[in-house]
């Protein structure tokens, strides 16, 4: 009941501030959660670990507070076409029945659990794009049920970059233009803090919860010394990912090759056609000119897109963090 | 109709070659129509003659109907041709005469025979009777009209090339016309007449055509008379003898120029229509008695081979096993004229003189014949091999053809010694490597019978191929005036020993035979060696060789040799106990699973992409005659074999990645089939067998493995079976007790010696030395406790996570490499063809370690220096000359130091492990450092897990 109440007040707060700050649209510095949504999210997702589960995100678009109040899990999608229509359904009745007990039914995002910090992938960038394409600032949580384990709160908010999507949106991942962007792979994703809001009503609750004595509130998770496991899986999916990322340096080594190689034949065809050229010349005929875009050998070989090898490198760095952090956490 | 005979020549020749001789026995029986053929077709042909056009109203056929429209459309055209004539207007006959040609074909076809209707014939002896008569009329000639005087000359041309496909058909009917009355007489003596008829005939024949020249008609009339009894020889040998002797019915009118005349005469009969492969064969024959000067002699009797080789011209036959025998004869008497008459040389680079072979024998200078002894030689060689190809190797037919082998290697020998003493080595060379290839392929028991069967079939030759020409020359014709006396042995002579046989052969190819001779012979020699065991002979020849690196240029059937080649290295290999040599030999040729293909020992099918009939064509040219094969089943044995020997072991030592080393794919792949397999049934196949044994080894069970092995069919075949299968026992015990140690060990805390003598009933040497260098290697982690003979295991296996880290620390150089690569071609520094790993001499580098085991090595000896506390960070120590490894090796470096905690703790930990390993070497300590290092690590994992747990 007294989470009803706080809803209530937040929206009648948050539409004045909407109102008030619609024009300037400053940038998303904070994403405060509501207790409930954390709990709601952690118990999705640990229910059904190690399957891999999302939900949609409701709330507030507050100046540059993203305020998520409420929370709904998707079913588990199965592989089917129908299937998926069905979830769109699902999605929209569940809005509506929200909407009818007066809830907050703005979406700002969305919701999914991962293994040991494996989501860096084309799919959930393409899921940001298609969300941001309707809401302006758009959030994903993603929540780590087996890092948790680990006595860490594995939770982050996290949001495309706005300059990777400009880069997205023209679907042009060559060096190039990298280059110009001044992006590198470190840039693809923002991570933004959490605030973690209750009412005041469950905080003086909590309070009354909280133990006395500073010795019984340590954190006994921490204590969990079977670190072993962990670390396997993570050297594991290193090594996967070290396979996909030779992948992608052959694909840019038999890039360079062929590219060199028309380099090459460009060269020798000029050459011919400018011995040619001298010959007319001296014939006294109109020179042939120097570009022929109907030949085969000038048809530019197309670059392999970055993207991939940029969020393998991404996933990386998530895994090496996750060690190190295991490491520091084990460190007597 | 001429279009549609060149055609199918084209086609297939042997099916050209039945339509003429059906024509010919044809024409014989519609010549003697009162004597009646056996057979129903001969009837039928019988009868159409009879009724003469009328064609068979009175049979009753199925395509009846058919048959009579086009006969009734012909005989339409034959009226409009009567018609044109009368009006003597060629340029509507020359259309008509197309007209029935196309006619002809249509009938051809629907009465389905070879043979030309009479209704055709007699159009023809029409068309000829009247050209020649307007050819005659020369005033009628100069009246006609311009467009008329052209179809008449095209009609000319058209007609003469038409009518020589059915000469004799014409002459035929000509007879028939004269001479009905006379037919009923009995055979013989209708062959009599039919000759005089024909002499009869000429001068009506030269009446009608003046404007032909004498010779052209003798030229005629000689072919005539050839193609007559073309289809009679066979019967009529005494009849075409006696053609042939009026030809040269006075021996002493016989000169040098006759003999010449007929000889380009007949010569260039050669390969046109209408000419008789045999008898051209038989004339030549002849004429060769009756040439005048031994170089005449010569020059025919080349003739005479190459005719022979005509014989059978198509790809896939072969040629008939007498022709090629009298082939081999008739070489042989070209080598006795060459011997007795040292100033004949044989050439075929110059185009001799036209009279070159006028000159006698009392004639001393050089004498220049044209001719090819080697290609001959070649020539003869091919078809038999063509012969044993095609012959069904489970018939007596094939043991006879065997028989013949001695008679080709006595021709060899005496085309060699020939070459050898006029001095041209190296077409001798080439002659010599045929003989080589007789006997590569045979080991000393084999090459014992052939020479035995040489000598003893040689006296009965000798007596047979010097009494039978010489019978069949006195009971034929005049005796031969060159007589050649038998000067070149008829007997081949072999050394006792195969290999001195070998030495001496092989050694004048290499010093004067061309690449591809060397290349072949050098291969010969190889497997020839390797068949008697002698593996590091033939080892060192084949990489002295380089064969390895040249031989993808080389042609089919080289290669072919090469893997045979190599085939019979892998098997000496394992013969002599030499595992991983013998599974390098063997295992290319069974990576592909195309062995029968490499070996040309029959054709693989495989399922993904037929064969067009042309490929397949072609392989079946390249098979191996039966008597060649290396055994199949005993190859896969042995390769199995060396596989599971060194595979089972490397499997059992590499648990935790087993995909990273990987010796035999092969294996592997049929191991994983066997295991997928829900029940396991007695072994059928050598694969089973193996399999079977595989699985026994991989528990240490060598009895049990060896006993399956023992079982395989295949070792009847080797012939010191009972060493063989010694050596591969102790080779199984071995690698069982390996096995076995690399899967047990883990459960042992310390084994002693006697246990595992007993265990895998080894001497205590052998076991002490197998554990002991397994232990240097690295393989085992454990030391010898001397006083107690025991082996103290360590517990060193290493934890997933530190397998993990190898593995991925592995993958991180690889990626750190290629980077640098990737680098440096893109500042333009190499090129950026990446310097391929080159496996060759792989085979025999017993000791390279694969790149990635390498890597290994480097690593972990670098850990082992770090973790003694030297403080040397040296991970990129090797030296390598781009920052960016340097960069990537050093935050590696940093990230292991992370890791391992506190230089002074890990300082005792290494005096203990020095301590306790004293006495050994330098670098054995080493990896006792190593070992007690992640030992450490070890226990304090399995500590957590056990409070875990």
């Amino acid at each position: 009941m007294a989470n009803t109440n706080t809803t209530t007040t937040t929206m009648a707060r948050s539409f004045l501030q909407v109102a008030a700050t619609e024009e300037v649209a400053s940038p998303l510095r904070v994403v405060q959660i509501e207790g409930l949504v954390i709990l709601k999210i952690i118990k999705h997702c640990k229910e059904f670990s190690p399957a891999l589960v999302t939900g949609q995100l409701l709330g507030l678009d507050v100046g540059s507070v993203l305020e998520l109040t409420n929370c709904f899990p998707f079913p588990i999608r199965e592989e089917d076409e129908e299937n998926e229509a069905e979830g769109a359904n699902y999605q929209l009745d569940m809005m509506k029945c929200l909407r009818e007990v007066n809830v907050d039914n703005n979406t700002v995002g969305w919701y999914q659990s991962t293994l040991l910090g494996s989501f860096q992938t084309v799919e959930l960038i393409e899921t940001f794009m298609n969300y941001q394409e309707n809401i302006r600032r758009c959030v994903c949580i993603i929540y780590d049920p087996s890092r948790s384990n680990q006595g860490v709160l594995a939770l982050k908010a996290l949001k495309l970059s706005d300059s990777f999507m400009e880069l997205y949106r023209s679907n042009n991942f060559t060096g190039e233009k990298l280059r110009e962007k001044n992006l590198s792979w470190v840039d693809i994703f923002e991570e933004i803090p959490i605030k973690v809001s209750n009412s005041a009503l469950i905080s003086a609750f909590m309070t009354e919860l909280e133990a006395d004595t500073p010795v019984t509130q340590c954190d006994y998770d921490r204590l969990q010394l079977s670190s072993n496991p962990f670390l396997e899986r993570n050297m594991e999916f290193l090594i996967e990912c070290m396979d996909d990322l030779s992948m992608e340096q052959q694909k840019f080594q038999f890039y360079y090759r062929s590219l060199s190689r028309q380099q090459s034949q460009q060269q020798a065809w000029l050459q011919k056609r400018r011995a040619e050229n001298a010959a007319r010349k001296a014939a006294g005929e109109e020179p042939l000119p120097e570009e022929d875009p109907a030949n085969p050998i000038f048809k530019p070989v197309p670059e392999p897109s970055r993207l991939d090898s940029f969020l393998i490198t991404n996933q990386m760095a998530n895994y090496c963090n996750q060690i190190n952090g295991e490491l520091v956490n084990q460190k007597p | 109709m001429a279009s549609r005979f060149w055609t199918s020549q084209g086609g297939s020749d042997s099916e050209d070659d039945d339509s003429d001789y059906g024509d010919e026995i044809e024409n014989e029986v519609s010549a003697d129509a009162g004597n009646v053929g056996n057979n129903m077709k001969n009837k039928y042909i019988d009868d159409g003659n009879d009724s003469d056009g009328d064609d068979s109203d009175g049979k009753k056929r199925v395509v009846r109907s058919a048959k009579d429209k086009r006969f009734e459309e012909m005989s339409a055209t034959v009226d409009q041709m009567k018609n044109a004539m009368k009006i003597n207007d060629w340029v509507s006959l020359q259309e008509s005469f197309d007209k029935i040609n196309k006619q002809l074909e249509k009938v051809m076809r629907v009465t389905e025979s070879e043979k030309v209707p009479n209704l055709y014939i007699k159009t023809l002896v029409m068309l000829e009777d009247f050209l020649s008569q307007t050819l005659a009329n020369k005033d009628a000639k100069k009246k006609m009209s311009s467009s008329n005087a052209k179809a008449l000359n095209s009609m000319k041309q058209k007609l003469k090339k038409n009518n020589k496909q059915y000469e004799d058909m014409i002459i035929k009917c000509r007879e028939n016309l004269e001479s009905e009355e006379e037919r009923d007489e009995d055979e013989d003596e209708d062959e009599d007449e039919e000759t005089d008829s024909e002499i009869e005939e000429d001068p009506t024949k030269i009446e009608f055509k003046d404007s032909e020249d004498e010779d052209d008609d003798d030229d005629d009339k000689f072919g005539d008379s050839q193609d007559d009894d073309d289809g009679q020889w066979e019967k009529k040998m005494s009849k075409k003898d006696k053609l042939m002797d009026k030809q040269f019915k006075n021996p002493s009118e016989i000169t040098w120029d006759t003999v010449n005349k007929k000889f380009k005469e007949v010569v260039a009969a050669r390969g046109r229509k209408g000419t008789g492969r045999f008898e051209q064969v038989e004339q030549l024959t002849f004429l060769t008695k009756v040439a005048k000067t031994p170089a005449q002699k010569l020059e025919i009797l080349f003739s005479v081979v190459s005719a022979q080789f005509d014989v059978n011209p198509g790809l896939n036959g072969y040629m008939p096993i007498n022709v090629w025998k009298k082939c081999v004869q008739n070489m042989l008497v070209i080598l006795d004229i060459l011997v007795q008459y040292p100033n004949i040389v044989v050439d075929d680079m110059v185009e001799p003189d036209e009279n070159e072979t006028q000159k006698g024998p009392e004639y001393n200078g050089t004498i220049r014949v044209w001719g090819n002894l080697v290609a001959f030689v070649e020539k003869i060689d091919t078809e038999f091999f063509k012969s044993l190809q095609c012959i069904d190797p489970h018939t007596r037919e094939y043991v006879e053809r065997l028989r013949d082998e001695p008679m080709f290697s006595v021709l060899a020998q005496n085309v060699q010694d020939y070459l050898e003493r006029v001095g041209n080595l190296k077409a001798a060379a080439k002659v010599a490597l045929k003989r080589v290839e007789l006997i590569y392929y045979k080991p000393q028991e084999v090459y014992d019978a052939m020479r035995k069967l040489a000598e003893q079939t040689g006296d009965g030759d000798n007596g047979e191929a010097g009494e039978e020409p010489k019978v069949i020359e006195e009971s034929r014709g005049p005796s031969a005036f060159v007589v050649t006396p038998e000067l070149v042995p008829r007997k081949a002579t072999f050394p006792t020993n195969s290999r001195t046989h070998m030495d001496f052969l092989v050694s004048l190819i290499y010093k004067f035979g061309d690449e591809r001779t060397k290349a072949r012979s050098m291969l010969c020699d190889i497997y020839h060696h390797a068949l008697l065991d002698e593996f590091s002979t033939s080892r060192d020849l084949l990489l002295m060789s380089h064969l390895q690196e040249s031989i993808q240029h080389m042609d089919i059937s080289t290669q072919i040799l090469f893997n045979r080649a190599m085939a019979q290295l892998g098997l000496c290999a394992f013969r002599v106990g030499l595992i991983t040599e013998g599974h390098g030999c063997l295992s290319e040729l069974y990576s592909g699973g195309r062995v029968k293909e490499l070996l040309a020992q029959g054709v693989s099918q495989s399922r993904y992409h037929e064969k067009t009939p042309e490929q397949e064509r072609i392989e079946r040219r390249r098979q191996m005659p039966y008597h060649m094969h290396i055994n199949l089943e005993l190859l896969e044995a042995v390769h199995l074999i060396c596989a599971m020997l060194l595979e089972v072991p490397n499997m059992a030592a590499n648990i935790h990645d087993a995909k990273r080393k990987v010796i035999s794919k092969t294996f592997r792949r049929l191991l994983e089939v066997s295991e997928r397999q829900t029940f396991t049934g007695p072994p059928e196949n050598v694969r089973d067998h193996i399999m079977a044994a595989s699985r026994a080894l991989s528990k240490g069970d060598f009895e049990k493995a060896f006993d399956v092995i023992k079982s395989l069919d295949a070792w009847k075949l080797l012939r010191n079976r009972e060493n063989v299968l010694a050596m591969l026992k102790a080779k199984i015990k071995e690698e069982a007790l390996r096995t076995y140690l690399f899967t047990y060990s883990s459960s042992y805390d310390s084994l002693s010696l006697d246990q595992l003598t007993k265990l895998f009933d080894l001497s205590d040497a052998q076991t002490h030395s197998i554990v002991s260098k397994m232990m240097i290697n690295e393989e085992l982690h454990a030391s010898w406790d001397q006083p107690t003979q025991c082996i103290v295991f360590h517990d060193v296996e290493h934890t997933r996570l530190q397998a993990l880290a190898f593995q991925f620390t592995e993958k991180l150089s690889v990626l750190a490499d290629s980077n640098e690569r990737a680098i440096e071609a893109r500042l333009g520094g190499g090129s950026l063809d990446l310097p391929q790993r080159r496996r060759e001499n792989q085979d025999y580098a017993a000791g390279t370690a694969a790149p990635g085991g390498r890597w290994q090595e480097n690593l972990s000896f670098t850990q082992g220096r770090q973790g003694g506390g030297t403080g040397r960070t040296g991970y990129g120590g090797g030296g390598r000359p781009f920052p960016l490894s340097q960069a990537a090796g050093g935050g590696y470096s940093r990230d292991r130091t992370g890791q391992s905690r506190g230089g002074g703790y890990q300082g005792t930990r290494y005096q203990g492990a020095a301590y306790g390993g004293s006495g050994r070497s330098a670098y054995q300590s080493g990896s006792a450092v190593r070992g007690s290092q992640i030992d450490t690590s070890t226990r304090l994992v399995s500590l957590h897990r056990g409070i875990h747990a």
